[in-house]
């Protein structure tokens, strides 16, 4: 039974007191506990009614599990009410019971109750008295509601656990063996401290957090769509991340760098190529590259590729979803529509292109200016060209359509195959260029002579400045937020901010008034207009939201990168929908908790990750055991109050790294170009082939991070195991179990390989199957067989061979669960 | 609990989960997990008439003016410019002359359909078939249309239908995926597997791709044949004692279903091992059957062996089945995005399907299961009445075809219409999310309950719209 109490908790909604606790009440209750007929003193006609509660003192206490009159009243055999009536059924009691342990939110109306919860200003709450065994303010916190909710916390975890904990969590990898003899050796009281130092100071950690942080903002290495093509200059901005995380970037610098990071910080080659956020989702390459200017579904390919960069923004930085307010106000939260539409005029100077820059701050310096000459003088140009480009008679319209034609069946005809194909292909050729010479004849009549001197004239500005960036070194390459780039077909760069309306009903067909560069008003303190000196540059304004997320002032930020960063270390966040602070999202568990953190890595740690994993990590709610305790999961299944650690399932990219480090083959380069560990060809559509892979082929042995991942064609491996799909933004991973699975893990190609390579690592550490046996056991679960693992593992490689017992060891239970 | 509903539940999704969701019961302590009434056969908010669904997906655009949807003045003007009263914006071209189709036309059946000469054997199942001529769609671009169509968006990340189904409904076997998908062996279509991602659903939602007639039809369904020292007895012995160590390390650990599931994965592992090839080996079927579905002749011998796969899928308790026509907008042209020559690839791709779509509907029938099964015939949308340069047609998102027979949709009926070219839909309009929104209808499933969360919506497979269409249901 319990089985299914925790599966259904894993998937369920947080309860809302308006849709599921106040028409329960409504038809059970308010006949008798109304304000006009108030039984026992009580009304449950409104929120504000049970707080205040009857003669027998409140009706609830948000946030308690017991202890709740109400929940009191309606169980029991038989329950003492409703006094009329069936009584509420176990799913009713369950609805009320979670809301009340989700801290009886209030979500009854938006305007008149006071501020949602993440609106509120952040203000540092007291701390509780620690308590025994506590170890960091973090333990006060939850200790406390532990207390209040008459639980208590699990003891601490064992010192292998701790350390494969640590590991995994900090690293996405297992230690060695000898790591681990050493720490459960070392009774120093700092062991525990050093360790968490040592892993911290590491750059494999970079590699590791950097994985979340590409989840929320879905980098990918292809485009996505029709002809995904690949981005080959989209990995320095995974670089980037994994840099800034190994050298501790504070956050609001790391917040303001991939933003705006080309304006704010111009001669930092590193805030340039954190700009690769601004282009980091997916792009429709046939959209922008084939459709003509002008066009429907050109401008909606606009309005769709910018509201990507809204939303990834948003709902990264603040935890908001102000994409819900396209169509029309948001139907929930305080952001009205014409905000959602400033939002998208602060990149409405922006395509996703890719950008030169350089490493040497003179030359960089040197480039920019040359950039921007040639911008203005390209500015100039562009209205004379398009005169060329977009002039139209009916006598063009049918050249146009016969150059077409020509073209399409040449395209059909392909390689000729016979003479008449010869033939045909060969007239057809003829005609294209007659015709196209014909075209140029009528364009020059209807230009007129004088709008080509002024091309040529004007051009001479371009070029000019075109020979002095030659000269300058080859520039390195970001994939990024670009308004001035190489055209590629019908795809050009913007030169200066496109206009922006707002859409009635989000319709494209349906522009209302201009929309201005601005943020959300709804943030406390914090005007959510911008005050632009030049709005005309297209940086400015990405500027301006920069500095409007990163304030101390923006509330939400702080509280969502320390929410995120809990998440990924406890497996659930304080508030478990950490890109929806919303009134959609979950309330947090813990909220003085959540503010406290906010507060103290803002204004103490000065946004020093490092500074908030060591707090959170060192703290001895994350020391715990995860094994079970029967009476408190009867108390609180979901463990949401933390009376234990929570159990993890290793994610695709650790599984994949952990198996190559147990099998001795892991890789640890850093950084560079994305390994493309699939067959690839290209072509209209490239294909992307992972089953002619060899599983050994170099690179294929480096981190999972440096994978080059393809939006449209996912590495079934990978995907199998709950790798998330990067066209969208993945702020937590759901986890399943599937027979697919199993047999990817039994099966697949890499699997099978690693454990032959296991099996050669092991093999010379014994003389016996036993002592080989026992060397794999330590470099897979680390730690030695028992007794009667042993002689059963024994006997089955006796009679099968090491290597399948090494690819049984890489399928247990308790390889895949971190406990 | 059985342990069907377990692993259903710990696949993450759960018709169960949903269920009580749509019903508002979200509690967890309920004894037991909610399960469909009996009475709704197989639905979760009324009763369902179908129970599975086989999609037919023509990649790069089927045209519906060579096909089902007859104009005669498309061959009384043929030839003379296209003027239908408004600018005409196009994907790629300026529009060309009326052009009528290379094929020529006849009345089938009862209900006297025309069906153009492409498709004569299908046509012989026109009384089966509900006509929508009315669809319409959202882009005239392949990518964001695909997925439109399998979605309900134009953006990447979206759930697929057959998702949707697995989330909402679950699996009726417990020997085979619910959602499979048949891609065409020449490539997949634009936007790839894209187009049949679970996006935020959990991945056990996700389909399992099955290359039929290739020498290893599902991903990691065996040892790489290179893994010698993987035998019979090792899997045995292996798999038995995997089993031993995993429950011996639950002791401790109660309370965690996923340790359980994650055991109970690897059994149902080892019995879609023994089940997929058997579903894949037609070798039994009938020489009667095999010629019904063209297996006979090289044209039509792919989809009649995917579409003969498809019918023994899902006799065998798959879900949704999805079938494509067609794979990339490359060239040599390998899908129905016909822009140069359409008489030429629309008549060998034509041909490919027409016999085995026909064989598919009949086959079903004889075997009782049309009644409860959806067929849908479906592409991205539709080509222009005019000509692209002499031999072609350019896209049209303003009014195309699609048919869906069986599982309750009503037979020999056509809904809407497109103008008198064939070029915008002008009576009853409709688009993907109306078709998606009738079929869960027809499954049992009310399309305005069914949603997930995702970042701060409550995503639907019809976004926000979606209205029946009661003409077309039986």
């Amino acid at each position: 039974m319990t089985l299914v109490l925790s599966a259904f908790t894993l998937m369920a909604q947080p309860v809302s007191y308006t849709r599921d606790v106040q028409p329960l009440l409504q038809s059970k209750c308010v006949a008798c506990h109304q304000a006009a007929n108030r039984s026992g003193g009580l009304s449950l006609s409104s929120l504000a009614g049970l707080k205040t509660g009857g003669a027998h003192g409140p009706a609830i206490r948000p946030g308690a599990v017991t202890e709740n009159p109400l929940l009191a009243y309606i169980t029991g055999d038989p329950p003492r009410m409703p006094k009329a009536g069936a009584p509420l059924t176990p799913d009713q009691v369950g609805v009320i019971r979670r809301w009340l342990e989700q801290g009886a939110q209030d979500d009854s109306s938006g305007a008149t109750d006071e501020t949602w919860w993440s609106l509120r200003a952040l203000r540092r709450p007291p701390v509780p008295a620690l308590g025994n065994g506590a170890r960091t303010v973090v333990d006060a916190f939850v200790q406390a509601k532990l207390k209040q909710n008459q639980l208590t916390p699990s003891p601490e975890a064992d010192r292998r656990t701790l350390i494969r904990r640590l590991y995994f969590d900090l690293h996405g990898l297992p230690p060695s063996p000898e790591e681990v003899s050493a720490f459960v050796q070392d009774r120093s009281p700092t062991a525990y401290d050093a360790l968490v130092d040592r892993l911290l100071a590491s750059p494999r950690y970079g590699e590791r957090w950097a994985r979340h942080w590409l989840d929320i903002v879905h980098y990918g290495d292809s485009h996505g769509y029709d002809k995904d093509k690949p981005r080959p200059n989209s990995w320095p901005y995974r670089d980037y991340v994994i840099s800034a995380l190994n050298a501790d970037k504070p956050y609001a610098r790391f917040v303001r760098e991939q933003i705006a990071g080309d304006v704010l910080y111009p001669d930092d080659a590193r805030a340039m190529e954190a700009t690769g956020f601004l282009a980091a989702g997916p792009w429709d390459f046939v959209g922008h590259q084939e459709l003509k200017e002008g066009t429907t579904d050109k401008n909606l390919t606009r309005v769709l590729d910018r509201d990507d960069m809204v939303t990834t923004t948003v709902s990264t930085f603040v935890s908001m979803t102000a994409h819900c307010a396209r169509c029309h106000n948001h139907k929930f939260d305080p952001i009205p529509q014409a905000e959602y539409y400033n939002l998208q005029a602060v990149f409405a100077g922006v395509d996703r292109a890719d950008r030169p820059y350089d490493e040497d701050p003179t030359t960089n310096r040197r480039r920019r200016d040359l950039l921007r000459q040639k911008q203005a003088a390209q500015l100039r140009l562009q209205p004379y060209l398009d005169k060329v480009e977009f002039v139209s008679s009916p006598e063009l319209v049918e050249l146009d359509n016969r150059i077409q034609d020509a073209g399409l069946l040449i395209v059909h005809l392909g390689e000729p195959k016979n003479a008449a194909q010869a033939a045909e292909k060969k007239q057809l050729e003829e005609r294209r260029i007659a015709d196209r010479a014909r075209r140029q004849t009528v364009v020059d009549a209807l230009v007129g002579a004088e709008t080509y001197s002024t091309i040529a004239r004007l051009k001479q500005d371009v070029e000019a400045v075109d020979r002095q960036l030659a000269q300058l070194p080859a520039p390195k390459l970001i994939y990024s937020g670009a308004n001035f780039f190489t055209r590629a077909g019908a795809f050009r760069p913007s030169l200066q901010p496109r206009p922006v309306h707002l859409l009635e009903r989000g319709s494209i067909t349906s522009p209302g008034p201009l929309a201005v560069p601005g943020a959300l008003s709804a943030v406390p303190g914090l005007p959510g207009t911008f005050t632009l000196p030049e709005a005309s540059d297209e940086g400015v304004r990405r500027a301006a939201l920069a500095n409007w997320i990163a304030d101390d002032a923006n509330v939400l930020t702080w509280r969502s990168i320390v929410n995120r960063v809990w998440h990924y270390h406890f497996g659930t966040g304080l508030v478990d929908t950490p890109s929806d602070f919303g009134r959609m999202g979950s309330a947090p568990s813990h909220p003085e908790l959540l503010d406290y953190l906010a507060v103290w890595f803002r204004d103490d740690a000065h946004g020093s990750l490092k500074q908030l994993h060591r707090l959170l990590v060192t703290s001895a709610t994350y020391r715990q055991a995860s094994g079970n305790v029967e009476a408190a999961a009867k108390l609180d299944s979901d463990n949401r109050l933390l009376w234990r650690m929570n159990r993890g399932r290793l994610d695709a990219e650790a599984l994949r790294d952990t198996v190559l480090s147990i099998a001795g083959q892991l890789d640890l380069t850093m950084g560079g170009p994305a390994v493309r560990m699939f067959a690839f060809k290209d072509d209209h559509s490239p294909i992307y082939d992972y089953a002619r892979f060899d599983p050994d082929a170099p690179g294929a042995h480096r981190r999972s991070i440096y994978r080059f991942i393809v939006r449209s064609v996912p590495d079934p491996f990978m995907e199998r195991l709950d790798c998330p799909d990067p066209s969208i933004q993945t702020p937590k991973r759901t986890t399943t179990l599937t027979a697919i699975q199993a047999l990817a893990m039994l099966n697949n190609p890499f699997m099978v390989r690693m454990s032959e390579h296991l099996a050669a690592r092991v093999q010379p550490a014994g003389k016996t199957v036993a002592e080989q046996v026992s060397a794999a056991v330590r470099l897979v679960l680390n730690r030695p067989p028992t007794a009667t693992e042993a002689e059963l593992y024994s006997t089955y490689a006796g009679q099968h061979g090491l290597v399948n017992l090494c690819r049984l060891l890489l399928n247990t239970n308790e390889f895949l669960f971190i406990d | 609990m059985d342990r069907r509903s377990f692993l259903w539940n710990w696949g993450g999704g759960l018709g169960g989960i949903a269920l009580a969701q749509m019903l508002g019961q979200e509690s967890l302590l309920a004894d037991a997990p909610p399960k469909p009434p009996a009475a709704l056969n197989g639905g979760i908010h009324h009763r369902a008439k179908a129970k599975r669904v086989i999609q037919l997906f023509m990649s790069g655009a089927a045209s519906q003016c060579d096909t089902f949807d007859y104009k005669p003045r498309l061959i009384s003007e043929a030839g003379k410019p296209f003027q239908p009263g408004e600018k005409v914006e196009l994907f790629q071209s300026n529009p060309g002359v009326v052009m009528p189709s290379p094929w020529g036309w006849k009345q089938y059946g009862q209900s006297g359909k025309w069906v153009s000469d492409l498709f004569p054997h299908t046509a012989q199942c026109v009384d089966e078939m509900a006509f929508i001529h009315s669809l319409r769609s959202k882009s005239n671009i392949h990518g964001p249309a695909t997925f439109m169509q399998n979605t309900g968006f134009i953006l990447p990340g979206f759930p697929s239908a057959g998702s949707w189904l697995s989330y909402a409904l679950g699996t009726l076997n417990d020997n085979l995926p619910v959602f499979v998908v048949l891609p065409d062996p020449r490539g997949f279509p634009p936007n790839g597997p894209g187009n049949w991602t679970a996006g935020f659903l959990p991945a056990s939602h996700q389909a399992t791709t099955i290359r039929v007639g290739s020498p290893n039809p599902i991903y990691d369904l065996e040892p790489p044949a290179s893994a010698r020292f993987i035998t019979k007895a090792s899997e045995l012995d292996g798999l038995a004692l995997l089993e031993k160590i995993n429950r011996a390390h639950t002791a401790g650990r109660e309370g965690d279903s996923r340790l359980d599931a994650r055991i109970a994965s690897y059994e149902m592992a080892a019995r879609l091992q023994l089940s997929a090839p058997e579903v894949l080996n037609i070798d039994g079927e009938s020489e009667a059957t095999r010629k019904l579905y063209g297996l006979d002749q090289e044209i039509t011998a792919d989809l009649g062996r995917r579409c003969l796969v498809a019918r023994r899928l899902i006799e065998r308790g798959v879900r949704f089945v999805q079938v494509w026509s067609g794979a990339d907008n490359g060239f040599p042209r390998r899908n129905w995005d016909s822009h140069e020559n359409l008489a030429k690839d629309h008549g060998e791709l034509g041909t490919a399907l027409d016999r085995p779509v026909a064989a598919l509907l009949k086959d079903l029938q004889a075997r009782g299961l049309l009644d409860d099964t959806i067929v849908h015939w479906s592409t991205e949308f539709g080509r222009m009445p005019c000509s692209q340069g002499s031999k072609g047609r350019d896209h049209n998102p303003f009014g195309f075809t699609t048919w869906l027979a069986g599982g309750g949709f009503k037979g020999g009926v056509s809904y809407g219409a497109t103008d008198e070219w064939s070029y915008k839909a002008v009576e009853k309009p409709v688009y993907c999310y109306d078709v998606h929104a009738t079929m869960l209808h027809l499954l049992g499933i009310d399309h305005h309950k069914l949603s997930y969360r995702n970042n701060g919506i409550d995503r639907r497979l019809t976004d926000v719209h979606g209205e029946l269409l009661p003409e077309v249901l039986g």
